[in-house]
């Protein structure tokens, strides 16, 4: 392998390995593609190296001897569809070893892949509200009320995000309009337990991903990166949980 | 019991929703939601035999896992797809939601003991699912290792 060919082949690896992250994947994961990956072509040691927001890969060989790239990791973004395509195409790229053209092809696919539409998201954030709500012991007009609230936090959630702020800010804020919400709802008598309501909503923003993966990572020997997304996870299920419960001190 | 019931179909539905939002598609949504109903149907059934909650969590949680880790070999998918909406109804969001609450209203006793029991509840979920793939994955080992020989 060149010097440029391992350039190319290594940016495919650093690619997916990205990818896998962003879409929600445990380090673990992470790591053991990029390194399946570059054996594949022929690498002679390959280290790994990567935390929730940053990859490092160095790889030895005979004729390009080390070559090192990194990459900084952005936002995440839960996606198990893709998770599960880029796990496909890994097991592929190890077994057929096709020209990085071919991957960059595979790759872009994958990135632009189906996402379920706007409509449909909302009319999801209703349902899982909805079914908490009940779930939790609320009755028919408290499903009701925390199902309308939950499809408002979608739109609100939606225009904040366009803005770009940190994902604590984001949560804060809908979950405190979420809490008046839920309060006005029962003030006006349309809703009965304000709680009940808020808890139905509260499931759509706690993140239930990140703490299972923190556990997983944890427990695979990731401790750096378990505890990262543990406290993240912790920190944002409290900031979320305050912020419902914001507005009871108001009323 | 009717109150079962309802429970058991806002978990499926519930967690259907979740999986959508995880953008998990096709068969693969019907079997993650599926195991949102199996592992709250197992909590419920161990409800019946205990009163301490953090146990039901628990077996609640190895099911949950061992359904995950094997729905994962068979649909040949990392194992994440089928456990984190499967989990779903076992967080415990009531509890941390009011445990907030008594905290809003300066009342430390409720506080405690809400806080308390998220924090607790939440371990013993993690206790059940970091036990059952470890044990999983040392029992598959071997059997990869026994076909192999």
């Amino acid at each position: 392998m060149k010097r440029e060919e391992a350039e190319q082949y290594l940016y495919c690896a650093m690619s997916i390995g990205e990818q896998l992250l962003i879409s929600g994947a445990e380090v673990g994961r992470v790591e053991d593609t990029i390194r399946r990956i570059c054996m594949a072509y022929g690498a002679e040691r390959v280290d790994v190296f990567s935390i929730t927001s940053s990859i490092v890969t160095t790889m030895y060989g005979g004729e390009f001897e080390t070559y090192t790239q990194t990459r900084r990791v952005g936002a995440m973004a839960n996606d198990l569809h893709k998770l599960d395509e880029l796990n496909r195409l890994s097991r592929r790229i190890c077994a057929e070893r096709p020209e990085p053209v071919e991957i960059k092809s595979e790759l872009d696919k994958i990135c632009g892949g189906p996402r379920y539409s706007f409509g449909v998201q909302l009319l999801i954030y209703a349902l899982v509200s909805g079914s908490f709500s009940v779930f939790f012991g609320g009755d028919w007009k408290d499903m009701a009320a925390s199902a309308v609230i939950g499809v408002l936090l979608k739109f609100l959630e939606a225009f904040i995000k366009r803005s770009s702020v940190n994902p604590m800010i984001t949560a804060l804020l809908c979950s405190s309009a979420g809490g008046l919400l839920a309060n006005l709802v029962v003030l006006s008598g349309l809703g009965n337990h304000a709680d009940l309501i808020s808890i139905g909503n509260i499931m759509l923003f706690i993140p239930g991903l990140a703490f299972t993966n923190s556990l997983r990572d944890m427990f695979s020997g990731d401790t750096i990166t378990g505890l990262i997304r543990f406290m993240e996870s912790v920190l944002l299920a409290v900031v979320i949980a305050l912020g419902f419960t914001f507005a009871n001190f108001l009323f | 019991m009717m109150q079962e019931a309802v429970q058991l179909i806002a978990a499926f539905l519930g967690s259907l929703g979740f999986a959508v939002l995880f953008n998990i598609r096709g068969e693969k949504l019907a079997f993650a939601s599926l195991g949102a109903l199996m592992s709250w149907g197992i909590y419920l059934i161990t409800a019946h035999f205990t009163d301490n909650a953090y146990l039901c969590g628990f077996v609640a949680s190895v099911m949950l896992t061992l359904y995950a880790e094997i729905m994962a070999r068979i649909h040949k998918t990392p194992v994440t797809v089928f456990l984190v909406s499967a989990a779903i109804p076992l967080i415990p969001g009531a509890a941390l939601y009011r445990s907030m609450n008594c905290l809003m209203q300066r009342n430390w006793d409720g506080f405690a003991s809400n806080s308390a029991y998220t924090l607790l509840f939440a371990a013993s979920m993690s206790a059940g699912i970091t036990f059952t793939t470890i044990v999983f994955r040392m029992i598959w080992k071997w059997a990869y290792s026994q076909r192999r020989m």
